[in-house]
């Protein structure tokens, strides 16, 4: 298939500077391609949404939520297997983002073997 | 003895009438009585002297008319009644003789009239005289009396108030005059005497006795008020809070002759003000926290938030260094971020101790600029998720001023949250503005405006009253406890409406500490 081809792009999406660079270079250290983003709307403009395999997002951030970006990218058929990461969450919260579809809702701090088993299966997918 | 004519004669008068006339008669009757019963037993025949003697008696006690009417009956008997020895010329003689007498006796008797009503004047006089006096003497002792009460009055109000009054003598530097209610508050035996000068000043707090010294100085060279606030020691060791005012009283020719004035205890006051400050100060710390519990959840995040990357970033280090050829400059920079997030959350923490600090007023010079930041640092997370954007203007050249930068920085935070919370469910841009800026008469001037559901309308001022509040959770003591410590710093708080919406909180603070002692 024509995706098959195509490189697997993981996407970070997350308003903090520490948490990105963080997350881009573990992501760099076992290998994977990143890119980062510091808003949802930047990455809904960068137009690589068809090349995400993975789409690791804050939940709370200024403008769209990444719930919302979830939400948008369903609608728009183009979802993405997506990891939630948040300062705060609760249940109800990590209910909400796992019917949605999501592939894991991890707090932060979390044990990155966890986020990077669940990057790994959604690129194997 | 005329009577007027046209005029009814009242009964004491017809009275006095019949015994004018009545002596009269009598009397002549009496004469000629003693004149028979002489000439009877032939003795010599006295009728004359009887009759001017009855004549005489008429005239003295019955008046001119009837004193007349004697002598012409006694005219009329000697000369038909005792003629027997007497001849026509003897009876003429004693006519003449009678009418002569009587005439004499008129003249007695106006005389002795005129002494009457000299008499009569002479006494009413003396009784008006008299009654004046005891209509004086009653008129000073209801003077005396009301003076008695409005001193009672004055006593009383002075006890009531703790007020005492005094008189000093400027050039003999003694006291004139100390009312009961100053030898009550300073503790002095009235029945001593006027207190000594140099009693008086041992009575004086040693630590105030050189600054109240100095302001009544002050007062002498420039013969003007004074008002002064000092404490005093009695001897059971009890301190005493005083507030005297002392007005000049100047001499003839304008020179200063002494000071009168009051010494208040307003100890009392004092206690109520401190317990005040003390209940502020414990309102202000809950208060405080009360805030920070607010914020909880945005620190929380302000905190896991470094804490998540630098767990993260040091996992990574170690992929780096587990590799089969450790690539050692990744590591560094993964170990670099550690630290980069490690420092973060470490700021977090300690903006945050801040504000939790108890304890007394601290007076240091603060950055208001500074402050602000700090803040907004604390917040700016919170902002950002709510979509909330900060305006910053901040003067460059700001200067510093003297305060409780805790405390500041508490009002900042309040008015801040106020705007966040205003702005909670409104449509269309979002921001808050802060501000600051040098103002005029030595002041800094800082704003904190948001687009956000405005003041309450025709209540912008009642915002400060305490318990008074529009949210469904507040206390009503935000803005009350920022204005108190805004203006316990010598400034002041208000708030105005933001155009084209929302509101706008204004603070001003003296960069000079001395402006607000």
């Amino acid at each position: 298939m024509a995706t098959e081809a195509k490189i697997k792009l993981v996407a970070i999406v997350d308003d903090d500077e520490l948490m990105r660079g963080a997350l881009q270079g573990l992501l760099k250290a076992v290998g994977l391609p990143a890119q980062a983003f510091a808003s949802a709307e930047d990455f809904l403009k960068s137009g690589l949404q068809r090349e995400t395999a993975c789409l690791i997002a804050d939940i709370r951030m200024p403008g769209m939520s990444g719930l919302e970006l979830q939400a948008k990218l369903n609608s728009e058929r183009c979802s993405i297997p997506t990891i939630f990461i948040t300062a705060h969450g609760d249940a109800k919260m990590r209910m909400q983002a796992l019917r949605a579809g999501a592939t894991e809702f991890l707090t932060k701090p979390f044990d990155d073997e966890v986020l990077l088993e669940n990057v790994r299966a959604a690129l194997e997918s | 003895m005329s009577v007027p004519p046209n005029k009814k004669l009242t009964p004491a008068q017809i009275r006095r009438y019949a015994l004018c006339y009545g002596l009269s008669l009598v009397s002549v009757a009496a004469a000629f009585g003693l004149a028979r019963m002489f000439s009877y037993f032939h003795l010599p025949q006295p009728f004359t002297s009887f009759a001017m003697s009855a004549i005489a008696i008429t005239f003295w006690y019955g008046g001119a008319a009837p004193g007349i009417l004697a002598a012409v009956l006694s005219i009329f008997i000697r000369t038909y009644l005792f003629q027997e020895d007497v001849n026509l010329l003897g009876v003429v003689g004693y006519n003449i003789a009678f009418i002569v007498f009587a005439i004499l006796m008129i003249g007695v008797r106006r005389r002795r009239s005129d002494l009457e009503v000299k008499v009569a004047q002479r006494t009413a006089e003396l009784t008006r005289a008299n009654q004046d006096l005891s209509l004086e003497i009653a008129e000073r002792k209801r003077a005396e009396e009301k003076l008695r009460q409005s001193e009672a009055y004055l006593a009383e109000a002075q006890k009531l108030t703790h007020t005492g009054s005094w008189v000093w003598e400027v050039a003999g530097k003694r006291a004139l005059h100390l009312s009961g209610e100053w030898y009550r508050v300073y503790g002095f035996d009235p029945s001593d005497g006027l207190a000594a000068w140099e009693k008086r000043l041992k009575r004086i707090h040693p630590d105030d006795r050189t600054r109240r010294q100095q302001t009544i100085d002050k007062a002498i060279t420039e013969k003007s008020e004074y008002e002064v606030e000092y404490r005093i020691l009695l001897p059971d060791g009890a301190v005493r809070h005083i507030h005297s005012v002392g007005h000049p009283v100047l001499d003839a020719s304008g020179d200063l002759a002494q000071f009168l004035g009051s010494s208040t205890d307003i100890t009392e006051r004092k206690q109520a003000e401190e317990a005040l400050r003390q209940a502020q100060a414990d309102l202000a710390r809950i208060s405080r926290i009360t805030t920070m519990g607010e914020l909880t959840a945005s620190l929380a995040h302000e905190v896991n938030q470094p804490i998540g990357a630098a767990v993260t970033d040091a996992n990574t280090c170690l992929r780096w260094l587990n590799r089969e050829h450790p690539d050692l400059e990744e590591a560094r920079q993964a170990a670099s971020r550690v630290v980069k997030d490690a420092t973060r959350a470490a700021e977090v923490i300690s903006r945050t101790r801040m504000l939790f600090k108890k304890g007394a007023p601290q007076s240091e010079l603060v950055d208001m600029n500074e402050v602000i930041r700090e803040m907004l640092a604390l917040m700016i997370g919170d902002m950002s998720r709510r979509s909330i954007a900060v305006r910053l203007e901040l003067a460059e050249d700001l200067p510093q001023i003297t305060g409780d930068r805790v405390q500041l920085q508490q009002v900042l935070m309040n008015l801040m949250v106020n705007g966040i919370d205003a702005m909670k469910g409104s449509d269309g841009t979002r921001e808050l503005a802060v501000k600051s800026q040098r103002a005029e008469k030595g002041q800094v001037l800082v704003s904190i405006s948001d687009t956000g559901v405005g003041l309450p309308a025709g209540q912008a001022d009642r915002i400060f009253n305490a318990f008074f509040t529009t949210k469904p959770n507040g206390t009503g003591m935000g803005l009350r406890i920022s204005r108190s410590i805004i203006e316990a710093h010598g400034g002041r708080l208000w708030a105005t409406d933001n155009s084209p919406r929302g509101a706008c909180f204004h603070l001003t603070l003296p960069i000079r500490a001395d402006s607000h002692e």
